[in-house]
């Protein structure tokens, strides 16, 4: 079987948005984390502020979340632009 | 198996360790404390368990009728989507257990409330490890047709690498947050309902990014 220029430029693109994905998600899956771990803790000590927490918690992981959506954007220019 | 047997290794060390601590604050609740430990770190193990039926699967199986090409990308695939996706749900069942081991040394009558967070933090931390056994599951069974180029086996292989690595920091993540809710519980057993939901809000966001991945594994797998 003969490999050809543009099956390899597919193959490695998708083989590149696996890896974009994948090790893009780890960093805002853990950041997430911590940012949900120190909002209950504060919670825990302040129960009166829950709603201000929560507010200040969705807002931190939302910024965190957008490398994961860079990482997703990536990965899609990749499977179905390039 | 080799990478999966990580995170679970690990994990089961916190509530081990911190079970220890517990015993020797208060040698009195050791009973307890013991097998609330027992509980957590067996949550821990699943994903190891995972791990150890995809490896067996793909050893004792017979793959031998299906086509060379897509076949061995999809296998190795397999192996790797849910070996390291167990990585992070094996150490974030870890850090939750160790909390609550931590959490009923401290304050045995909260026993009840406590493990009960305890199971519902490591059950959501065990997702990513479930969505990386569902894609190697997808990857063994579903009959692909023989391909000669390299764009399809590599298209199979990054779908078990995008799950896999995917999975390690959502797993590491919903851990980190049911971590901190079980270990306050503990502390403010008043607060259990505001700390239980804040916690599922927390983790469901981490858990984003464990889903987009496992978009892109299946749209790797069905689509291109």
């Amino acid at each position: 079987m003969a490999i050809e220029g543009a099956d390899l430029i597919k193959a490695a693109a998708f083989l590149g948005a696996g890896i974009a994905m994948g090790l893009g998600a780890i960093g805002p899956g853990v950041g997430e984390g911590i940012v949900g771990g120190k909002a209950c803790e504060a919670i825990g000590r302040r129960p009166g502020e829950a709603g201000l927490l929560t507010r200040t918690m969705l807002v931190g992981q939302a910024v965190s979340e957008s490398t994961g959506i860079y990482s997703l954007v990536v990965a899609l220019l990749l499977l179905f632009v390039v | 198996m080799g990478f999966g047997a990580i995170g679970s290794g690990v994990g089961s060390g916190f509530p081990g360790g911190e079970a220890c601590l517990g015993i020797a604050r208060q040698p009195a609740v050791a009973t307890r404390l013991t097998t609330n430990m027992l509980i957590g770190s067996a949550v821990c193990q699943t994903p190891a368990i995972f791990s150890m039926v995809v490896a067996l699967m793909l050893m004792f199986m017979d793959f031998g009728s299906l086509p060379f090409s897509p076949t061995w990308a999809a296998l190795l695939g397999a192996g790797l989507s849910t070996g390291l996706a167990a990585i992070g749900s094996g150490l974030g069942g870890g850090l939750a257990a160790g909390a609550s081991c931590g959490g009923i040394s401290r304050n045995p009558d909260t026993v009840g409330q406590v493990t009960t967070t305890m199971l519902v933090g490591q059950a959501v931390s065990q997702t990513p490890a479930i969505f990386g056994l569902l894609i190697s599951f997808v990857l063994m069974f579903k009959a692909f047709p023989e391909t000669a180029g390299l764009s399809a086996p590599m298209a199979l292989l990054g779908a078990g690498i995008a799950m896999g690595f995917g999975g390690i920091g959502p797993g590491i993540g919903n851990g980190l947050t049911a971590e901190s809710a079980v270990k306050w519980v503990a502390r403010n057993i008043e607060a259990a309902g505001e700390l239980t939901r804040t916690m599922l809000v927390g983790q469901a966001v981490s858990q984003s990014t464990a889903i987009y991945a496992m978009v892109i594994s299946l749209v790797l797998i069905f689509v291109v």
